[in-house]
């Protein structure tokens, strides 16, 4: 079998993606929002296609945004009030282990369905066909990236009460540069410009948060759950 | 080596009794060294041949500027040193920092905007350098509002750094997308941010302004950590002695 | 280096700039007046709460003294 290290892992991605699975109406109500939120954008600025197909990358990426941040509240405070995080924090395995676990588990409950919604989302947007792909692919790895970085701010408030909106204006500044990579993947696309130059920069934003994000966590849950 | 000096520094007591002495001098080099850039920046330095007289904004945009994006490293150093050495006085340094760096920013992001009016016709524009510094203005925010959301001091200075430090690492990152991002949404040959090609006699006043500026960092940093110091520490003996000296009526802010 | 403007009257106008110019000054030189009145008044709050402390602890002191 693996190391103990890579237990710690899989063991706690299997741990979320079951208890996800018990909270299944929870779970789905952030795509839901974002189902709707899309909806509201025709409704708003109107729903000719032309004006539509001009943002639709730009405004699929802000909304798929704001719906990583409302789902990452719980990653940690959940954990947190009913003893577990303690229990992961004394534990023998390297704490970077779970916490990639239960990120990986945090993406693939709401980055993946993401990703794979991406299309039907275009669709409501008129976003033109050369999108699709570049706007696929740029999602499943910004929505990594998203999820690392939110996990930090999760980490940060796991303490705190009615943390949604403080772990918002945290994470915010810091997802900036994801998000002007990733809407260009797919505005490059639609332009028909080549889309691997920003899909490059993306994934190595993606490599420079899978190493230090966890890290950042593991080191701020030890220091912040100190009593 | 001996490293008792360094640790020396680390004691409030030290800092407070230090800049007691220090303060004055430092006050009075400020308001001369602002007083006589603005006046030579506002008055004698000839005026830009394109912009015409708008362009004295930046003898206050520069300044305020650069004191913003230095103050934030500041910060996160003072974090820094905080986690590594465990040292109180440079939580209580980066703690006030951060309002000092976020005023800072809105006076860069202001000026700046009162700026381009006159300059390119609207109060916002959304070129590279202005956006960087809406977005450091939000790091600045996060670190207070995290600061402050806190019921224990020590967690509170450790997420605060650790939050400052993690915008440290970014900053860069932020600052070249969004410098790729604007390159990339502007084909236009006009660049938003072009600095009046600077002549000497517009030049000088501007080194006074920002040396001036950051004299000025320097007196309101220490009067909020000296101030932090004091409500910190109150139960120690040697502020006791310091207030019981203060009669009231004369409270100095030196004492 | 000389002065760049007719008279002062002129160099409020600065050639009709004179209102974004003067605007700036003002706003920045008011929020850097606030970054140090601040930490004043503050340190008056804070001195005053300690003397405050003080006082008591000296009346709670002779009151022991007293009684003992």
């Amino acid at each position: 079998m693996g190391t103990p290290h890579a237990y710690g892992f899989w063991a706690y991605l299997l741990r979320d993606l079951s208890l996800a699975n018990h909270r299944r109406g929870e779970v789905a109500s952030p795509l839901v929002f974002l189902l709707m939120a899309t909806t509201f954008i025709p409704l708003g600025i109107g729903p000719q296609s032309e004006l539509l197909s001009s943002i639709a990358p730009g405004i699929i990426w802000v909304l798929a945004l704001l719906t990583t941040l409302l789902s990452v509240e719980g990653l940690f405070s959940r954990d947190y009030h009913d003893g577990s995080l303690e229990q992961m924090l004394i534990s023998p395995q390297i704490l970077v282990m779970p916490v990639l676990g239960k990120v990986t588990a945090h993406w693939v409950v709401t980055g993946l369905p993401l990703t794979l919604f991406s299309p039907f989302l275009g669709l409501l947007l008129s976003l033109p066909s050369d999108g699709y792909l570049p706007l696929a692919v740029g999602l499943a790895l910004g929505t990594g990236c998203l999820s690392l970085l939110a996990s930090v701010g999760a980490a940060l408030t796991v303490t705190l009460q009615q943390s949604a909106l403080l772990l918002t204006l945290i994470v915010m500044p810091l997802y900036m540069p994801v998000i002007i990579f990733g809407s260009s993947v797919a505005q490059y696309g639609v332009d028909g410009l080549n889309w691997m130059e920003p899909l490059a920069a993306l994934g190595a934003m993606l490599a420079l948060m899978l190493a230090l994000c966890p890290l950042a966590v593991a080191g701020i849950l030890r220091l912040t759950t100190i009593n | 080596m001996n490293w008792t000096w360094f640790y020396r520094m680390g004691s409030p007591k030290w800092f407070y009794q230090t800049t007691s002495k220090m303060l004055p001098i430092l006050l009075a080099v400020t308001a001369s060294l602002l007083l006589v850039g603005l006046v030579w920046g506002l008055g004698f330095a000839p005026q830009d041949a394109k912009q015409g007289n708008s362009f004295r904004i930046i003898y206050l945009h520069v300044p305020a500027s650069l004191l913003a994006l230095a103050g934030y490293f500041l910060m996160a150093i003072a974090g820094a040193i905080g986690l590594i050495w465990r040292m109180k006085l440079s939580y209580m340094v980066m703690k006030c920092a951060a309002p000092l760096g976020a005023v800072l920013t809105f006076i860069a992001l202001f000026t700046g905007a009162v700026w381009g009016k006159p300059t390119w016709g609207s109060y916002w524009v959304w070129d590279a350098r202005v956006t960087s510094m809406l977005i450091l203005l939000f790091l600045y925010l996060g670190v207070l509002a995290l600061g402050s959301a806190f019921q224990s001091q020590d967690v509170a200075n450790k997420a605060s750094a650790i939050l400052a430090l993690v915008g440290t690492v970014n900053i860069p990152i932020i600052y070249k997308s969004v410098d790729w991002w604007f390159t990339l949404h502007q084909p236009s040959t006009i660049k938003f941010t072009e600095a009046p090609s600077m002549h000497p006699d517009m030049f000088h006043p501007l080194l006074v302004m920002i040396l001036g500026f950051y004299c000025f960092y320097a007196v309101a940093l220490c009067l909020a950590v000296r101030v932090e110091i004091l409500n910190r520490e109150r139960r120690s003996q040697w502020v006791r002695d310091v207030i019981g000296q203060a009669d009231k009526g004369n409270r100095g802010v030196f004492r | 280096m000389i002065f760049q403007f007719d008279s002062i009257q002129q160099m409020i106008e600065m050639d009709g700039h004179g209102a974004y110019v003067w605007t700036a000054v003002v706003v920045s030189l008011l929020a850097m007046l606030f970054l140090v009145l601040k930490p004043v008044i503050s340190r008056r709050a804070v001195v005053e709460e300690i003397f405050v402390e003080l006082e008591r602890e000296q009346r709670l002191k002779t009151n022991q003294s007293e009684i003992g």
